[in-house]
């Protein structure tokens, strides 16, 4: 049965780790990302330029610059500048950190739909045992410099053990800061999260009260702040890639492209393989019985989560 | 048009699936995606909303 990826000549969405590297060393971090995490292939200022470059030709409508920290790659602006100006929507996610109104101000003149800032408690305390050495002063100096340039906030918020406690606090904090909405679900057991699994695991009952807050909380806002927490869990997330495989490609540092965010396995190679390409073998491995298999395997076992990060080509040839 | 052959690297069983290849140029009805396609069910998923 055809997908609906199958009719569309690119995909919709990029989400682009544009590098590993981080000047946080996040506790729930599901990409492994860290201070010196830098991977040694990943593609250089020339190589993300080119695909860029592809991103643009194949009229990709929207794209993601994450990673790690996105502002501590030397090429950051140059991808986003020239991204932009082929007129391809944005999504930044950073930690806020070093977003002061420079940046803001700089990426004010793109075409930005969304600046996503994490916020992972409302006190210092709670913020920075998830988030060591971290500073939520700077994280909200940051959300005011997006909305002081006029770029839209966006909030996001990882549930763990340690502050889903001042999750209503932060919700109140995302609304007063002018977010457009407020995005959270469960804890995912991927990367340096999964490594730390028994800390950082949420209680079942944390979990109803979260859920009945964030129900509650929507009800409550109405209001001009949207709470996205659906799909709530992984497993969700990957039914429903079963029955629509999303019109996304997930690509890594080193230019590799995800099938999926819960699956270790790589289907193109941006390095080597061209991005119509790799939107070809991306369509091609959710028609893969195989590549299916593996979907439904991790959707019985969240513990197949925690090995997302050790990445796997498909072996892709001609017959 | 050839078919693609994909298999899971390390699998004991190889697995070989016919896939239509159909590279872009070749095909006439494709759509371009565009901004309003971008549905909430893209932007959803987990990974894409707090990595």
């Amino acid at each position: 049965m055809a997908n609906r990826i199958d009719s569309l000549k690119a995909p919709l969405f990029v989400s682009w780790q544009i590098t590993r590297d981080c000047d946080l060393c996040c506790l729930h971090c599901c990409t492994d990302s860290a201070p010196g995490k830098r991977l040694p292939d990943e593609l250089d200022a020339d190589e993300a330029m080119r695909v860029a470059g592809e991103i643009a030709r194949n009229e990709v409508p929207y794209v993601m610059l994450c990673g790690g920290e996105p502002l501590v790659a030397p090429h950051f602006f140059r991808l986003a500048e020239a991204l932009g100006a082929a007129a391809v929507q944005l999504k930044i996610e950073t930690n806020g950190q070093r977003f002061d109104a420079g940046v803001a101000e700089r990426l004010a003149r793109l075409p930005i739909r969304s600046i996503q800032v994490s916020l992972d408690g409302d006190s210092q305390e709670v913020y920075e045992r998830q988030r060591p050495g971290a500073s939520l002063a700077k994280a909200h100096a940051a959300c005011r410099a997006a909305r002081a340039a006029g770029l839209p906030l966006e909030i996001t918020f990882a549930p763990t053990r340690f502050n889903l406690h001042e999750a209503g606090a932060v919700i109140r904090r995302a609304r007063e800061l002018g977010a457009f909405r407020f995005n959270s679900g469960k804890l995912m057991r991927i990367g340096t999260a999964a490594r730390l699994w028994d800390r950082l695991e949420p209680a079942a009952g944390q979990y109803r009260e979260f859920r009945d807050l964030l129900e509650q909380q929507g009800r409550i806002l109405g209001g001009p702040m949207e709470l996205c927490y659906s799909p709530f869990t992984l497993h969700d997330a990957l039914r429903t890639s079963l029955d629509e495989p999303p019109a996304t490609l997930l690509v890594l540092p080193n230019g590799w492209v995800k099938v999926a965010a819960a699956l270790p396995h790589i289907c193109a190679d941006l390095r080597r393989e061209s991005l119509a390409e790799a939107w070809a073998a991306y369509r091609g491995a959710w028609r893969d019985q195989a590549v299916l298999a593996e979907v439904r395997s991790a959707m019985v076992d969240e513990l197949r989560h925690a090995d997302a990060n050790n990445w796997r080509r498909l072996a892709v040839s001609q017959v | 048009m050839g078919d693609m052959k994909v298999n899971l690297q390390g699998e004991k069983t190889e697995h070989e699936a016919k896939t239509d290849k159909i590279n872009p140029g070749e095909r006439l009805n494709w759509e371009t995606p565009r901004m309003e396609d971008v549905s909430e069910q893209v932007m959803a998923q987990p990974y894409i909303r707090f990595t």
